[in-house]
């Protein structure tokens, strides 16, 4: 394969999760309502939070676990906890 | 009194992603780490739960080399009370039926066992063999992708689902059941029963010696399947196309067309 | 289930570096150590860079370098600037061996297991929430609803404080506390080790990259090489990020591998693995009111412990030797009679004269170094200038000084910003 640039989806299939059945992140809606900046959508290195239309969406299946969105959201909309049982993501070459 | 519990699981490969090595077209398996199979992880579930309204006891039992250990400590963790581990080299390599073979002399060690539960199916061979091959070997009814079980005067009952309906049985113990996937929500694991699984280790080991088998019944030497041939299918890229702001309508009319395109439709 | 132990001489929270270090230490000298890992096994959830150094380690585990996971031993080391489509690298080659590459999550794997043979028990799985408190003293840990009684616990939880931030005992991170790293594994040809890096068995790069990189943010870029792969990602400071990064932050990483001059490292290769991680960048103000309470040390992350210097960070034998320090000063509080404060003081102080705190402290202000923006914009550029002046010439040579200010000028950096700018660099590094 070429140096040329991949996709998110297809860079984060070379990891491995244990998927926790229940969601480990929560978003305020509202609080993240009145947010002009959103900088999660640009830092969140899974990429977990998009904008459809007008309204942030975010998953938490492909989330590394490594907390900035918890740190960048400037209205504390996010909380973001470890995933329980020890899933989530499993690093082996990290 | 109460219900002494089995269950059967596998420790396989985490397969949530598999990847394929674009150069050589093989699987990458690179420490890839094992998990508790997630269709057994419904059955210890509904073992669990069988347990909390009857009492007794479960014993979590596997065919698989050592680290399987991991295994019996995380279903220990969610509440199962002792573990199995039957390993030993001329196991290695097994298919379904010298798997099963194993699996019935050691079940035939646990002195009296009333259930023996496993999840519908592994996720790494997906064959769907074990129950109804186990069964056969300790002569025991057995049903299949079972949702639900209750106790009626010293007898089970079950629900099991097909496709559009439901059946329900009544069946004898001692007996075989296997658990529908995705029909439970596994529990976490608490700290109090992951200490004990750790400190206490009740953990029982068996290896050839213990059950005396033929060992050209066991391993790869008594395991009759052969795979014939391996096919890698190319990854298929997404045709993806978004259509916003339209009328329902509209959408309606461009996804059709959209199809017929595709001669999904005609 | 009264059979099961509920009460431990020491909980250690996290076996990580720092977590494991100070579990096998304190297991030799007798203790009875209960280890809680959130991740499925150690190492599970461990990110770094890719670089370690060795002293403090072999420090702890004497059998270290026999038996450790080291991939390659850092033979070279390579600093370069990048501007546009070209770069300026700096390049030392030596012989000793001083720091290794390795994968984290083998090598706390490793640490794990040397604690766990040494009669730590070790409990993976399960996510520490709280701290257990009679009082204000910790006497143990919670999980949910679930506690574990032990006469003093080590935090060494990692950077994100979780415990700590719900005990009350640190505040909640602010941007400007961390940096995110972002990193990618990816397998490569033996023949792109050997030729392109022009390493030999078991030689090891360690190479640092400013400027372009991070589109002018400050932080920077870090190659390493493992055995048969290569780690290749980079870091920015979470403040500026938030204000400059105009773009999803995996794209910084993939674009550096396809660098005109750094593809060609990356031919054919095959990403292994994906990461993130945050990683303590103002250590002065991440750092904890105290480090021992009664009932409670902190080290490794948790407490700040990581030094980056632009050109190399230490994270991972810092947090092992804090770990390791905690440790001691657990055992001389036992000779003391107990887990107060003011037994485990010993702590900061072994601290303090261990080459943790001297580093810290000598290299306070690198932090507001790297706020510099110059240094990863204009430097980078006016040093590829400054050499594409003296070496790409057609007919006339160029006087290096009048090149020095010219390219300077170039890239809108006056004399005086140039000089004082220098001063800063050469008294913070």
């Amino acid at each position: 394969m070429s140096a040329a640039e991949q996709r998110l989806e297809d860079i984060l299939n070379n990891d491995i999760w244990d998927v926790d059945p229940n969601p480990h992140i929560t978003v305020d809606s509202e609080k993240c309502k009145n947010c002009n900046t959103k900088p999660c959508i640009r830092l969140c290195p899974a990429g977990c939070y998009t904008m459809s239309e007008k309204t942030l969406v975010f998953s938490y299946e492909g989330c590394v676990e490594c907390g900035t969105c918890r740190v960048v959201c400037p209205l504390e909309a996010i909380h973001w906890e470890f995933p329980k049982s020890g899933r989530g993501i499993y690093f082996r070459f990290s | 009194m109460g219900l002494n519990i089995i269950l059967l699981f596998k420790y396989v490969p985490n397969t949530n992603t598999v990847n394929v090595d674009p150069n050589t077209g093989t699987l990458v398996r690179e420490g890839v780490p094992s998990v508790v199979n997630p269709h057994d992880l419904d059955a210890a579930e509904l073992a669990l739960e069988l347990r909390e309204k009857y009492g007794g006891k479960i014993t979590a039992m596997i065919m698989a080399p050592p680290n399987a250990m991991k295994g019996i400590e995380f279903l220990m963790g969610m509440g199962v009370d002792e573990g199995v581990l039957i390993t030993d080299r001329a196991y290695g390599g097994a298919d379904t039926l010298a798997t099963s073979y194993v699996l019935a002399a050691g079940i035939r060690t646990i002195e009296h066992y009333d259930l023996i539960i496993t999840g519908q199916e592994t996720l790494d061979s997906s064959t769907a063999h074990i129950g109804a091959q186990l069964a056969s070997w300790l002569k025991l009814p057995y049903v299949y992708y079972v949702t639900e079980a209750s106790l009626n005067d010293g007898t089970l009952i079950v629900k099991r689902q097909l496709e559009s309906y439901t059946e329900k049985y009544r069946v004898k113990l001692p007996a075989l059941i296997t658990v529908l996937m995705h029909s439970h929500q596994p529990r976490p694991v608490t700290l109090e029963n992951k200490l004990r699984a750790v400190i206490k280790k009740p953990i029982k080991m068996l290896t050839n010696n213990d059950l005396k088998l033929n060992i050209m019944c066991t391993g790869l030497r008594g395991s009759p399947t052969v795979v014939a041939k391996t096919e890698f299918i190319a990854k298929i890229p997404r045709k993806k196309e978004i259509l916003k702001d339209k009328s329902p309508q509209e959408t309606a009319a461009w996804l059709l067309s959209k199809l017929k395109e595709e001669g999904f439709l005609n | 289930m009264a059979e099961i132990p509920n009460k431990f001489d020491v909980i250690v929270i996290g076996a990580g570096p720092a977590g494991s270090a100070s579990a096998y230490y304190l297991a030799t000298k007798g203790f009875k150590v209960l280890m809680l890992e959130r991740g499925r096994s150690p190492g599970s959830k461990n990110v770094f860079g890719g670089r370690v150094y060795v002293a403090p380690l072999r420090e702890i585990f004497s059998d270290f370098e026999k038996t450790a996971p080291i991939h390659r031993w850092v033979t070279r080391e390579r600093m370069s600037f990048m501007y546009g489509n070209e770069l300026v690298s700096l390049d030392y080659e030596g012989n000793d061996h001083k720091s290794f590459t390795t994968y984290l999550s083998q090598l706390v794997a490793w640490m794990a297991l040397k604690a766990e043979t040494a009669g730590v028990s070790i409990v993976n799985d399960i996510t520490v929430t709280g701290l257990l408190k009679e009082g204000n003293k910790v006497i143990g840990i919670k999980s949910g609803n679930e506690s574990v009684k032990a006469d003093v616990v080590i935090d060494a939880e990692g950077v994100n404080r979780l415990v700590l931030e719900s005990a009350g005992t640190v505040p909640p991170l602010k941007p400007s506390n961390v940096a995110l790293g972002v990193k990618e594994v990816v397998k490569v040809n033996p023949e792109v080790l050997a030729n392109e890096f022009g390493l030999g068995d078991g030689e090891g790069m360690a190479w640092s990259l400013m400027g372009d990189v991070t589109s002018g943010l400050p932080g920077g870029g870090f190659i390493y090489t493992n055995k048969d792969s290569v780690s290749i990602g980079l870091v920015m400071l979470l403040d500026n990020a938030i204000s400059g990064a105009n773009d999803e932050v995996y794209r910084y990483v993939e674009r550096l591998k396809a660098h005109p001059k750094l593809n060609k490292y990356f031919k054919d290769s095959r990403i292994m693995e994906y990461s993130a991680h945050l990683i303590p960048e103002d250590v002065w103000s991440l750092r904890p009111p105290k480090l021992a309470y009664d009932g409670l040390l902190i080290a490794g992350d948790a407490a700040g412990f990581l030094l980056n210097l632009g050109y190399t960070y230490r994270g991972v034998d810092f947090a092992a030797y804090s770990g390791y320090l905690a440790g001691k000063a657990i055992e001389q509080a036992h000779e003391l009679g107990g887990m107060s404060a003011i037994n485990l003081a010993a702590y900061p102080k072994l601290l303090d004269q261990s080459f943790i705190m001297k580093n810290l402290k000598r290299f306070n202000g690198t932090n507001k170094l790297m706020h510099n923006r110059r240094l990863f914009t204009a430097y980078p550029a006016m040093m590829v200038s400054l050499m594409k002046r003296i070496y790409s010439l057609d007919y006339e040579s160029q006087k290096i000084f009048n090149t020095v200010l010219a390219s300077a000028k170039e890239n809108g950096v006056g004399p005086f910003t140039l000089i004082s700018d220098g001063i800063e660099v050469i008294r913070y590094l």
